[in-house]
Protein backbone atom coordinates (compact mmCIF):
# COMPACT_ATOMS: atom_id res chain seq x y z
CA UNK A 1 0.00 0.00 0.00
CA UNK A 2 0.95 3.85 -0.36
CA UNK A 3 0.44 5.75 2.34
CA UNK A 4 0.87 9.43 2.81
CA UNK A 5 1.14 10.88 6.41
CA UNK A 6 1.01 14.55 7.35
CA UNK A 7 2.62 15.67 10.28
CA UNK A 8 6.34 14.34 11.30
CA UNK A 9 5.64 14.47 14.97
CA UNK A 10 5.71 11.36 17.86
CA UNK A 11 3.07 10.13 16.17
CA UNK A 12 3.68 10.05 12.63
CA UNK A 13 7.31 9.32 12.46
CA UNK A 14 6.60 6.02 14.76
CA UNK A 15 3.47 5.54 12.59
CA UNK A 16 5.88 5.78 9.67
CA UNK A 17 8.57 4.01 10.46
CA UNK A 18 5.88 0.91 11.61
CA UNK A 19 4.26 0.59 8.05
CA UNK A 20 7.75 1.03 6.48
CA UNK A 21 8.48 -1.95 8.52
CA UNK A 22 5.28 -3.82 7.05
CA UNK A 23 6.46 -3.14 3.60
CA UNK A 24 4.40 -0.13 2.60
CA UNK A 25 5.60 2.46 0.65
CA UNK A 26 5.43 5.59 2.88
CA UNK A 27 5.47 9.24 2.15
CA UNK A 28 5.50 11.53 5.10
CA UNK A 29 5.10 15.47 4.97
CA UNK A 30 5.90 18.26 7.30
CA UNK A 31 5.88 22.01 7.57
CA UNK A 32 9.05 22.28 9.59
CA UNK A 33 11.99 22.57 7.43
CA UNK A 34 14.76 21.71 9.31
CA UNK A 35 12.92 18.64 10.40
CA UNK A 36 12.45 17.37 7.42
CA UNK A 37 16.15 17.74 6.24
CA UNK A 38 17.32 15.64 9.44
CA UNK A 39 14.40 12.94 8.44
CA UNK A 40 15.60 12.64 4.69
CA UNK A 41 19.30 12.13 6.08
CA UNK A 42 18.41 10.13 8.88
CA UNK A 43 14.78 7.93 7.76
CA UNK A 44 15.91 5.79 4.46
CA UNK A 45 13.09 4.52 2.29
CA UNK A 46 10.77 7.00 3.41
CA UNK A 47 9.94 9.77 0.99
CA UNK A 48 9.89 13.24 3.15
CA UNK A 49 8.33 16.45 1.92
CA UNK A 50 8.50 19.71 3.46
CA UNK A 51 5.79 21.65 2.95
CA UNK A 52 2.21 22.72 4.50
CA UNK A 53 -0.22 20.32 3.38
CA UNK A 54 -3.15 22.32 3.94
CA UNK A 55 -2.40 23.47 0.55
CA UNK A 56 -3.21 21.20 -2.69
CA UNK A 57 -0.24 21.65 -4.02
CA UNK A 58 2.24 20.21 -1.50
CA UNK A 59 -0.31 17.01 -1.18
CA UNK A 60 0.31 16.79 -4.90
CA UNK A 61 3.57 16.80 -4.68
CA UNK A 62 3.31 13.31 -2.70
CA UNK A 63 1.38 12.26 -5.48
CA UNK A 64 -1.32 11.58 -3.10
CA UNK A 65 -4.18 10.99 -5.67
CA UNK A 66 -2.04 7.47 -5.66
CA UNK A 67 -2.54 6.70 -1.97
CA UNK A 68 -4.27 4.59 -0.52
CA UNK A 69 -4.39 5.93 3.04
CA UNK A 70 -4.48 9.73 3.96
CA UNK A 71 -2.89 9.61 7.75
CA UNK A 72 -3.44 13.36 9.20
CA UNK A 73 -1.03 13.42 12.12
CA UNK A 74 -0.40 17.12 13.42
CA UNK A 75 -1.04 18.54 15.95
CA UNK A 76 -3.34 21.16 15.04
CA UNK A 77 -7.39 19.57 14.77
CA UNK A 78 -8.01 22.67 12.29
CA UNK A 79 -4.97 21.56 9.74
CA UNK A 80 -5.98 17.75 9.84
CA UNK A 81 -9.84 18.08 8.81
CA UNK A 82 -8.72 20.12 6.04
CA UNK A 83 -6.00 17.76 4.80
CA UNK A 84 -8.67 14.83 4.83
CA UNK A 85 -11.29 16.75 2.93
CA UNK A 86 -8.88 17.43 0.38
CA UNK A 87 -7.63 14.37 -0.04
CA UNK A 88 -10.54 13.03 -0.13
CA UNK A 89 -12.29 15.87 -2.41
CA UNK A 90 -9.68 16.66 -4.58
CA UNK A 91 -7.47 13.62 -4.72
CA UNK A 92 -10.03 10.94 -4.18
CA UNK A 93 -8.14 8.94 -1.65
CA UNK A 94 -10.69 5.96 -0.41
CA UNK A 95 -10.02 6.00 3.08
CA UNK A 96 -9.03 9.37 5.61
CA UNK A 97 -7.29 8.18 9.09
CA UNK A 98 -7.04 11.15 11.62
CA UNK A 99 -5.53 11.85 15.05
CA UNK A 100 -7.97 13.68 17.18
CA UNK A 101 -5.98 16.32 19.40
CA UNK A 102 -8.62 17.76 21.82
CA UNK A 103 -11.30 15.18 21.98
CA UNK A 104 -14.09 17.85 22.16
CA UNK A 105 -13.30 18.20 18.48
CA UNK A 106 -14.49 14.80 17.43
CA UNK A 107 -17.60 16.02 16.63
CA UNK A 108 -16.10 18.27 14.43
CA UNK A 109 -14.39 15.26 12.86
CA UNK A 110 -17.57 13.30 12.25
CA UNK A 111 -19.30 16.19 10.53
CA UNK A 112 -16.40 16.94 8.29
CA UNK A 113 -16.52 13.22 6.92
CA UNK A 114 -13.24 12.05 8.12
CA UNK A 115 -13.47 8.39 8.04
CA UNK A 116 -11.03 7.41 10.72
CA UNK A 117 -10.97 10.10 13.59
CA UNK A 118 -8.83 8.78 16.05
CA UNK A 119 -9.48 9.85 19.75
CA UNK A 120 -6.15 8.96 21.53
CA UNK A 121 -6.48 11.07 24.22
CA UNK A 122 -9.54 9.24 25.05
CA UNK A 123 -8.69 5.41 23.90
CA UNK A 124 -5.36 6.17 26.46
CA UNK A 125 -7.50 7.79 29.50
CA UNK A 126 -9.24 4.42 28.93
CA UNK A 127 -6.62 2.36 29.42
CA UNK A 128 -5.03 4.14 32.26
CA UNK A 129 -8.31 3.97 33.93
CA UNK A 130 -8.56 0.39 33.39
CA UNK A 131 -5.23 0.10 35.03
CA UNK A 132 -5.57 2.31 37.96
CA UNK A 133 -9.43 0.36 39.09
CA UNK A 134 -8.60 -3.32 38.36
CA UNK A 135 -6.38 -4.82 40.02
CA UNK A 136 -7.27 -8.57 39.39
CA UNK A 137 -8.34 -7.19 35.73
CA UNK A 138 -6.13 -6.08 32.90
CA UNK A 139 -6.86 -5.39 29.36
CA UNK A 140 -4.08 -6.98 27.16
CA UNK A 141 -5.64 -5.50 23.51
CA UNK A 142 -8.38 -3.86 22.04
CA UNK A 143 -9.41 -4.14 18.76
CA UNK A 144 -11.76 -2.01 16.86
CA UNK A 145 -11.68 1.11 18.59
CA UNK A 146 -12.17 -1.53 21.85
CA UNK A 147 -15.11 -2.90 21.45
CA UNK A 148 -13.44 -6.53 21.42
CA UNK A 149 -11.15 -6.77 24.01
CA UNK A 150 -8.24 -9.19 25.48
CA UNK A 151 -8.06 -9.15 28.68
CA UNK A 152 -6.39 -10.95 31.49
CA UNK A 153 -8.55 -12.18 34.91
CA UNK A 154 -6.44 -13.66 37.89
CA UNK A 155 -8.78 -15.53 39.85
CA UNK A 156 -8.75 -15.09 43.08
CA UNK A 157 -9.21 -17.73 45.99
CA UNK A 158 -13.15 -16.97 46.74
CA UNK A 159 -13.97 -16.45 43.03
CA UNK A 160 -17.27 -18.35 42.18
CA UNK A 161 -15.88 -20.73 39.99
CA UNK A 162 -13.03 -22.34 41.53
CA UNK A 163 -12.90 -26.25 41.25
CA UNK A 164 -15.33 -25.54 38.80
CA UNK A 165 -14.97 -27.39 34.93
CA UNK A 166 -15.60 -24.69 32.33
CA UNK A 167 -18.17 -26.53 31.23
CA UNK A 168 -19.91 -26.13 34.77
CA UNK A 169 -19.78 -22.27 34.10
CA UNK A 170 -21.96 -20.55 32.25
CA UNK A 171 -20.26 -17.07 30.42
CA UNK A 172 -22.27 -14.70 29.14
CA UNK A 173 -22.82 -14.46 25.44
CA UNK A 174 -19.91 -13.03 23.36
CA UNK A 175 -17.19 -13.93 25.74
CA UNK A 176 -14.58 -16.73 25.30
CA UNK A 177 -12.01 -18.30 27.33
CA UNK A 178 -8.68 -17.81 25.19
CA UNK A 179 -6.17 -19.44 27.60
CA UNK A 180 -5.31 -20.06 30.78
CA UNK A 181 -1.84 -19.81 32.24
CA UNK A 182 -1.21 -21.56 35.58
CA UNK A 183 2.50 -21.48 36.92
CA UNK A 184 4.72 -21.79 33.73
CA UNK A 185 1.93 -23.58 32.16
CA UNK A 186 -0.10 -22.87 29.07
CA UNK A 187 -3.30 -24.02 28.93
CA UNK A 188 -5.78 -24.45 26.15
CA UNK A 189 -8.95 -25.26 27.97
CA UNK A 190 -11.52 -27.42 26.88
CA UNK A 191 -14.98 -28.16 28.50
CA UNK A 192 -13.10 -30.39 31.34
CA UNK A 193 -10.58 -27.63 32.04
CA UNK A 194 -11.03 -27.16 35.90
CA UNK A 195 -10.38 -23.38 37.15
CA UNK A 196 -7.54 -23.27 40.43
CA UNK A 197 -6.79 -20.34 42.76
CA UNK A 198 -4.22 -18.13 41.31
CA UNK A 199 -5.42 -19.22 37.47
CA UNK A 200 -4.61 -16.79 35.10
CA UNK A 201 -7.10 -16.48 32.39
CA UNK A 202 -6.91 -14.92 29.33
CA UNK A 203 -10.63 -14.54 27.32
CA UNK A 204 -11.38 -12.40 24.82
CA UNK A 205 -15.26 -10.10 24.97
CA UNK A 206 -16.95 -7.92 23.52
CA UNK A 207 -17.14 -4.48 25.45
CA UNK A 208 -20.80 -4.62 26.49
CA UNK A 209 -20.07 -7.96 28.79
CA UNK A 210 -16.61 -7.43 29.82
CA UNK A 211 -18.03 -6.56 33.12
CA UNK A 212 -20.70 -9.40 33.54
CA UNK A 213 -17.41 -12.14 32.56
CA UNK A 214 -15.38 -10.06 35.15
CA UNK A 215 -18.23 -10.69 38.03
CA UNK A 216 -18.38 -14.25 36.50
CA UNK A 217 -14.95 -15.15 36.97
CA UNK A 218 -14.16 -13.32 40.20
CA UNK A 219 -17.74 -12.70 41.65
CA UNK A 220 -17.22 -8.90 41.72
CA UNK A 221 -16.28 -5.77 39.43
CA UNK B 1 -32.27 43.52 15.69
CA UNK B 2 -30.09 40.54 14.31
CA UNK B 3 -28.13 37.87 16.04
CA UNK B 4 -24.36 37.80 15.02
CA UNK B 5 -21.84 35.99 16.28
CA UNK B 6 -18.06 37.18 15.76
CA UNK B 7 -15.47 34.23 15.68
CA UNK B 8 -12.16 36.00 16.37
CA UNK B 9 -11.31 39.35 17.93
CA UNK B 10 -8.57 40.37 16.26
CA UNK B 11 -7.81 44.03 14.44
CA UNK B 12 -10.58 43.04 11.99
CA UNK B 13 -13.54 41.12 14.68
CA UNK B 14 -12.93 43.98 16.75
CA UNK B 15 -13.87 46.82 14.53
CA UNK B 16 -16.93 44.69 13.43
CA UNK B 17 -17.69 44.13 16.50
CA UNK B 18 -17.99 47.51 17.93
CA UNK B 19 -19.73 48.69 14.24
CA UNK B 20 -22.70 45.94 14.50
CA UNK B 21 -23.26 46.37 18.06
CA UNK B 22 -24.52 49.97 17.82
CA UNK B 23 -27.40 48.08 16.13
CA UNK B 24 -27.26 44.20 16.28
CA UNK B 25 -27.64 41.74 19.10
CA UNK B 26 -23.46 40.53 18.55
CA UNK B 27 -21.81 38.13 20.49
CA UNK B 28 -17.92 37.50 20.29
CA UNK B 29 -15.61 34.49 20.60
CA UNK B 30 -12.34 34.56 20.96
CA UNK B 31 -9.57 31.87 22.43
CA UNK B 32 -8.28 34.61 24.53
CA UNK B 33 -9.51 36.65 27.56
CA UNK B 34 -7.01 39.31 26.41
CA UNK B 35 -8.08 39.78 22.50
CA UNK B 36 -11.38 40.57 23.99
CA UNK B 37 -10.09 43.28 26.48
CA UNK B 38 -9.92 45.85 24.10
CA UNK B 39 -13.62 45.75 22.70
CA UNK B 40 -13.43 48.56 25.82
CA UNK B 41 -16.57 49.66 27.45
CA UNK B 42 -17.99 51.01 24.28
CA UNK B 43 -18.83 47.36 23.26
CA UNK B 44 -22.80 46.66 23.79
CA UNK B 45 -22.71 43.34 23.46
CA UNK B 46 -21.49 39.78 25.07
CA UNK B 47 -18.14 38.14 24.88
CA UNK B 48 -18.02 34.61 25.46
CA UNK B 49 -14.03 32.88 25.70
CA UNK B 50 -13.66 29.57 24.08
CA UNK B 51 -12.78 27.05 21.80
CA UNK B 52 -14.39 28.06 18.22
CA UNK B 53 -13.85 24.43 17.15
CA UNK B 54 -15.85 23.31 20.53
CA UNK B 55 -19.48 22.36 18.72
CA UNK B 56 -20.93 22.81 22.34
CA UNK B 57 -19.14 26.17 22.50
CA UNK B 58 -21.11 27.53 19.87
CA UNK B 59 -24.15 25.61 20.37
CA UNK B 60 -23.39 27.76 23.89
CA UNK B 61 -23.04 31.18 21.55
CA UNK B 62 -26.81 30.54 20.40
CA UNK B 63 -25.34 29.21 16.95
CA UNK B 64 -28.67 27.53 16.23
CA UNK B 65 -30.47 31.05 16.49
CA UNK B 66 -27.85 33.35 14.67
CA UNK B 67 -28.73 35.12 11.68
CA UNK B 68 -25.11 35.73 10.82
CA UNK B 69 -21.76 33.66 11.90
CA UNK B 70 -18.31 35.88 10.99
CA UNK B 71 -15.33 33.97 11.23
CA UNK B 72 -12.55 36.43 11.50
CA UNK B 73 -9.80 34.13 13.34
CA UNK B 74 -6.30 34.32 11.35
CA UNK B 75 -6.37 31.22 10.85
CA UNK B 76 -7.74 29.97 7.25
CA UNK B 77 -8.07 26.37 8.26
CA UNK B 78 -10.04 26.91 11.24
CA UNK B 79 -12.49 30.24 9.41
CA UNK B 80 -12.55 27.07 6.89
CA UNK B 81 -13.84 24.00 9.38
CA UNK B 82 -16.12 26.12 11.84
CA UNK B 83 -17.98 27.59 8.49
CA UNK B 84 -18.53 24.18 6.94
CA UNK B 85 -19.84 22.95 9.79
CA UNK B 86 -21.93 25.98 10.65
CA UNK B 87 -23.72 25.56 7.34
CA UNK B 88 -23.93 21.48 7.25
CA UNK B 89 -24.89 20.91 10.91
CA UNK B 90 -27.09 24.72 11.74
CA UNK B 91 -27.65 25.80 8.34
CA UNK B 92 -26.84 28.75 10.05
CA UNK B 93 -28.30 31.55 7.02
CA UNK B 94 -25.18 33.59 6.55
CA UNK B 95 -21.75 32.20 7.58
CA UNK B 96 -18.92 34.73 6.42
CA UNK B 97 -15.55 33.88 6.67
CA UNK B 98 -12.01 35.42 6.12
CA UNK B 99 -9.70 33.33 4.45
CA UNK B 100 -6.05 34.87 3.11
CA UNK B 101 -5.04 32.43 0.67
CA UNK B 102 -6.71 32.54 -2.70
CA UNK B 103 -6.21 28.73 -3.50
CA UNK B 104 -8.32 27.87 -0.51
CA UNK B 105 -10.82 30.90 -0.73
CA UNK B 106 -11.56 28.64 -4.53
CA UNK B 107 -11.61 25.12 -3.20
CA UNK B 108 -13.67 25.55 -0.26
CA UNK B 109 -15.84 28.16 -1.90
CA UNK B 110 -19.24 26.23 -1.44
CA UNK B 111 -23.11 27.28 -2.21
CA UNK B 112 -24.08 29.66 1.20
CA UNK B 113 -20.38 30.10 2.47
CA UNK B 114 -19.36 33.66 1.95
CA UNK B 115 -15.68 33.68 1.77
CA UNK B 116 -13.59 37.17 1.66
CA UNK B 117 -10.74 37.61 1.07
CA UNK B 118 -8.62 40.77 2.10
CA UNK B 119 -5.86 41.06 -0.61
CA UNK B 120 -8.16 40.68 -3.37
CA UNK B 121 -10.42 43.39 -1.80
CA UNK B 122 -7.59 45.39 -1.58
CA UNK B 123 -6.09 45.20 -4.87
CA UNK B 124 -9.86 45.83 -6.05
CA UNK B 125 -10.05 49.08 -4.54
CA UNK B 126 -6.45 49.88 -5.82
CA UNK B 127 -6.98 49.44 -9.09
CA UNK B 128 -10.44 51.79 -9.19
CA UNK B 129 -7.86 53.97 -7.89
CA UNK B 130 -6.54 55.03 -11.38
CA UNK B 131 -10.72 55.09 -12.63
Amino acid sequence: MYIVIVGAGRLGLVLAKQLQGEKHQVCLIDKNEGLCNKLARESKGILIIFGDATYPEVLKEAKIEKADVCVAATSQDEDNIIVCNLAKELFEVRRTVARVNDPKHLQLYKYMQVDNPVDSTSIIAQVVEEEASFKDVMSLLSIKKGRLSIVRIDIPEGSPVVNKTLKEIKLPANSVLVSILRGPDIIVPSGATKIYPNDEIIAATLIDVKNDLIKTLIGKI
Amino acid sequence: MRYIIIVGCGKTGRSLALELSKTENVVVLDRSIKAMDVLGDDFNGKKIWGDGLDLSVLEEAGLSDADALYLLTNNDNLNLVIGKVAKRKYGTRNVILQVNDIVKKRIFQEEGLTIVNRNYLIVEVLRKCIG
